[in-house]
């Protein structure tokens, strides 16, 4: 057992081996597993954005005047110009690159393939941070807790931004944190946070909270110093400066506010700063208005998270705390001394496991200067403390705390390797060691690699034993499904029954997610989507709670109440399937 | 040491009980297999009054599927269960529904891991139906206080689907009350109701401080005329729309008011009519709303024989 807050080793080329491993591994997952998984109702909205912008794009190459003229930006991209386009232009280059080159065998998984990518470098960079931290078992561990998250592992193939700005968000608080040691790494922390800017908007909040980290740091650097300790951390924040980088970034990726900038920027802000209120269940009651559950985060991580993982990440937080604390201890109970002096500051001045001050029982405890515990503990708390307040939309289910996820991950890569360093040790032979180390491993993420499996393709269902499981939560009154990917589970019923084609009402599935299936191949072109459920050969129910309403407008333009055909998952109904009895 | 070994442990042990927790869960959803089973035990047992319900409520849709072609839209959106006699529960999970009588069943079945239960009801006292003899009654609309009739119209197609819709309209079979403005009609339709439950009722949404009329005549009155009402779900959820008043008046007098205000959701009245002193009666519901827009009012209402009648 450690007793320093973090353990870790320099990574070197061979991690980014390593890490670049992780990421094609996962990637290669995705694509494979991404056929099943229909279009979400946001990713089609963002499906018709990458295409103008991608037009854009080839207008850029063919003649770059007439493309940065206003009326050409603006004409791409008014288009969804409620969230900013870096995430939007991947999708473009990837739907191009299928179209011209026939890279990836579908055109969902061109638009796709940037999100998945994203996916692939968030494990790559939770190895690398976890090998700084805590070594590079904790950081392998912590990557395949990530990567075995059974949600962040559906909206991991999607080509939306919540997997993206997961990945953004942890680059920028990863950066910010090596430049506390390293002055000349500040520059990427306002790299990643331009990008991060260009991707959601969730990283309005990096600022507030790194700053916060960091004015901890200063406070107990400057209160050991007065205790006579020498100066162990920069009191210049280079990571926070450089964040000063991010907007000039966002404003030069972002064609949209080169004209207008100011009165686009604030509709831009007060688009999420009054988001609009949808629909969500929670304990059988449907939210749309604010004031919402304050507990609906913490019980849907309780509920979403393998049970395992998140004992895990819970007892490598507070013992990462505890060790802080207790490392913070001397420092507020020692009287000053009556004089100080600097020493000059070491590249990287924590302590690493072969100098940890527990394996030199007679050194006093040293505290680490960067305060790594918090930071992860800030970074990790943050997402889910927004959104318990009463006034934030819960609307998005889990993903609107994806951030919070790789930090939760790399607690539980350090409660792994403080399990293993009791267990290994009594192990005498090295290979022992090492095989029982992968054996406690493979142990310990069994039930996140079988709930992700068994969650695959109705993850936005899925809910883990201790709610019950899938029909256990639906029993409690817990969210079913949104976004309406889930008719492509029906394709083969729908080709079954309508070997012609026909008129589908697709309920909550939207045109563009409705046309990819059919741009995939899954339906032939003799399937059309219409919004009249009168004029519908089958009309579909997304079950949600607030979508009865659509099963009662079924149930009296159609007389009758049976379903043709009730699609299940774990014995829950997903889609109710009606034939129109007049067609 | 010593704590330590011991959450480790305790970490050891965890994936043993989430491992062990997910495959009995999954081993116990009941298969294809047991729900027709099932379903065809309940098809061959089926009679007249007889009410069939899921529990858990989510399994409501399997239900359907299997045996909707014996509920019509009035069981599936009823308001009480005073018109059954008997009650039939496909459960699972242990689950019961909550208007279960208390006390035993006095059928049980299991199929896999389904139950079918069966549970004894009151007899009926239900003596007439508004709801389903709705196209027999008389509809009116009262224009600067005169009564003009609403016409009884077929044909026409709904248009769209959705959130937010509510009824879509025209619905197939009405009392037109003004063609211009197709919310204005009387007929029997389903309603999500404030509870996002269904609800088969009558749709008579109101134009004004003018009533809208349907009056029935020569109606069995029994003990008691009991009413329920209230309105769609997104008509009322926001809590902004004005009252609705629906008067019932028996032989031209006015017996009693519903009163209807936003959050109240879908609720009963209970008009006793034993005092009229009259086996039958002409019974009509005049519904106003000061402020009309989007007060979808839909109501259902059955008059009972005394508890204890033959």
């Amino acid at each position: 057992m450690s007793a320093a807050e973090r353990f870790g080793v320099k990574p070197r080329a061979r991690d980014q081996l390593v890490g670049f491993g992780l990421c094609s591994a996962y990637v290669a997952l995705l694509m494979r597993t991404a056929p099943a998984i229909g279009m979400a109702r946001d990713e089609g909205i963002y499906v018709d954005a990458a295409q103008r912008y991608g037009a854009w794009l080839e207008l850029l190459l063919k003649a770059p005047r007439s493309a940065l003229a206003r009326s050409a930006s603006d004409a791409a991209f008014t288009a969804n110009h409620e969230h900013p386009p870096l995430m939007k232009l991947l999708f473009a280059l990837g739907h191009l690159a299928q179209r011209e080159l026939q890279l990836f065998g579908s055109d969902s998984l061109g638009f796709r393939f940037a999100g998945m990518l994203s996916a692939g470098l968030l494990l790559w960079l939770i190895y690398l941070f976890g090998t700084r931290l805590y070594g590079r078992s904790a950081g392998l561990f912590a990557a395949l807790v990530y990567a075995l998250l059974p949600r962040p592992f559906y909206h991991a193939h999607l080509n939306a931004f919540d997997v993206p700005i997961t990945c953004a968000s942890t680059a920028v608080i990863y950066a910010y944190y090596r430049a506390l040691s390293q002055p000349s790494a500040a520059w990427l922390t306002g790299l990643f946070f331009g990008l991060a800017l260009l991707t959601k908007h969730n990283s309005w909040l990096l600022p507030i909270m790194l700053g916060l980290h960091f004015a901890l740091c200063a406070g107990v650097e400057l209160l050991a110093r007065s205790r006579g300790q020498p100066a162990r951390l920069r009191l210049v924040p280079y990571g926070l400066l450089a964040l000063a980088i991010g907007p000039l970034i966002f404003y030069a990726g972002w064609p949209w506010l080169w004209h207008d900038t100011w009165p686009r920027l604030r509709a831009y802000a007060a688009f999420h700063l009054h988001h609009e209120y949808y629909n969500m269940e929670y304990f059988g009651v449907n939210y749309f208005w604010p004031p919402f559950p304050s507990s609906y985060a913490w019980v849907m991580t309780l509920f979403t998270v393998p049970l395992t993982t998140l004992a895990l990440g819970i007892a490598g937080a507070l013992r990462g705390l505890w060790v802080c604390a207790q490392s913070l201890r001397p420092l507020l109970v020692t009287a000053p001394p009556t004089a100080t002096r600097s020493q000059p500051l070491a590249a990287d001045p924590g302590p690493t496991l072969a100098t940890a001050p527990d394996l030199q029982p007679s050194a006093a405890p040293r505290h680490d200067p960067t305060l790594p515990s918090v930071l992860l503990a800030g970074a990790m708390l943050a997402p889910l403390l927004l959104i318990s307040l009463p006034g934030t939309p819960i609307f998005g289910g889990t993903k609107h705390w994806f951030p919070a996820y790789p930090m939760l991950a790399l607690f539980a890569g350090r409660a792994f390797a403080e399990a293993a360093s009791l267990i290994a040790p009594r192990a005498r032979a090295r290979r022992l060691s090492q095989g029982l180390t992968l054996a406690l491993a493979a142990w310990l993420l069994a039930p996140a690699a079988v709930e992700t499996a068994h969650s695959h393709p109705f993850a936005l269902s899925h809910y883990t034993a201790i709610a019950g499981g899938v029909p256990g939560a639906a029993e409690k009154g817990m969210n079913r499904q949104f976004w309406g990917f889930t008719t492509r589970s029906l394709v083969p019923y729908l080709r079954e029954v309508l070997p012609n084609g026909g008129q589908l009402y697709v309920c909550d599935t939207i045109y563009w997610a409705f046309d990819m299936l059919i741009r995939d191949g899954h339906l032939p072109p003799s399937f059309r989507a219409t919004g009249d459920i009168a004029r519908a050969d089958y009309a579909l129910v997304h079950h949600e709670k607030h979508f009865a309403e659509v099963d009662h407008q079924i149930w009296t333009t159609y007389g009758h109440v049976q379903p043709a055909h009730v699609l299940l998952y774990d014995g829950v109904p997903i889609i109710s399937v009606y034939k129109n009895p007049r067609r | 040491m010593r704590y330590r070994l011991l959450i480790l442990l305790c970490l050891l042990a965890l994936p043993l009980w989430e491992l062990g927790a997910h495959a009995m869960i999954v081993a116990r959803v009941p298969s294809p297999e047991d729900y027709r089973a099932a379903a065809d035990f309940m098809r061959g047992q089926l009679r007249e009054r007889d009410l069939i319900s899921a529990a858990p409520s989510f399994s409501d849709p399997i239900l359907r599927q299997l045996l909707g072609d014996r509920m019509p839209l009035a069981m599936a959106g009823r308001s009480d269960d005073a018109a059954y006699e008997r009650l039939w529960v496909l459960s699972s999970r242990g689950a019961l529904p909550p208007d279960v009588p208390k006390g035993a069943p006095e059928l049980t079945r299991s199929f896999g891991e389904l139950r079918v239960l069966r549970y004894a009801l009151p007899p009926s006292r239900i003596l007439f139906d508004f709801v389903s003899a709705w196209s027999t009654a008389e509809a009116s609309i009262t224009r600067n206080g005169a009564a003009q009739p609403c016409p009884l119209r077929t044909g026409g197609v709904p248009r769209g689907g959705g959130l937010g819709r509510g009824v879509l309209t025209p619905v197939a079979r009405r009392f037109e009350c003004d063609a211009r403005l197709p919310w204005l009609f009387i007929a029997d339709v389903v309603l999500e109701d404030l509870d996002n439950r269904p609800r088969h009722c009558l749709w008579q949404h109101p134009q004004g401080s003018e009533p809208i009329t349907l009056t029935y005549r020569d109606v069995p009155l029994g003990a008691e005329l009991v009413f329920y009402a209230g309105i769609y779900y997104e008509h009322e959820r926001m809590r902004e729309g004005g009252p609705i008043d629906a008067v019932i008046s028996i032989d031209g007098q006015p017996r009693a008011t519903f009163h209807h205000k936003d959050g109240d959701g879908f609720r009963s009245l209970r008009v006793p009519t034993a005092s009229i002193g009259k086996p039958r009666a002409d019974v009509s519901v005049s519904v106003t709303a000061p402020q009309p827009r989007a007060r979808s009012f839909c109501w259902t209402a059955t008059t009972r024989a005394p508890a204890g009648a033959p």
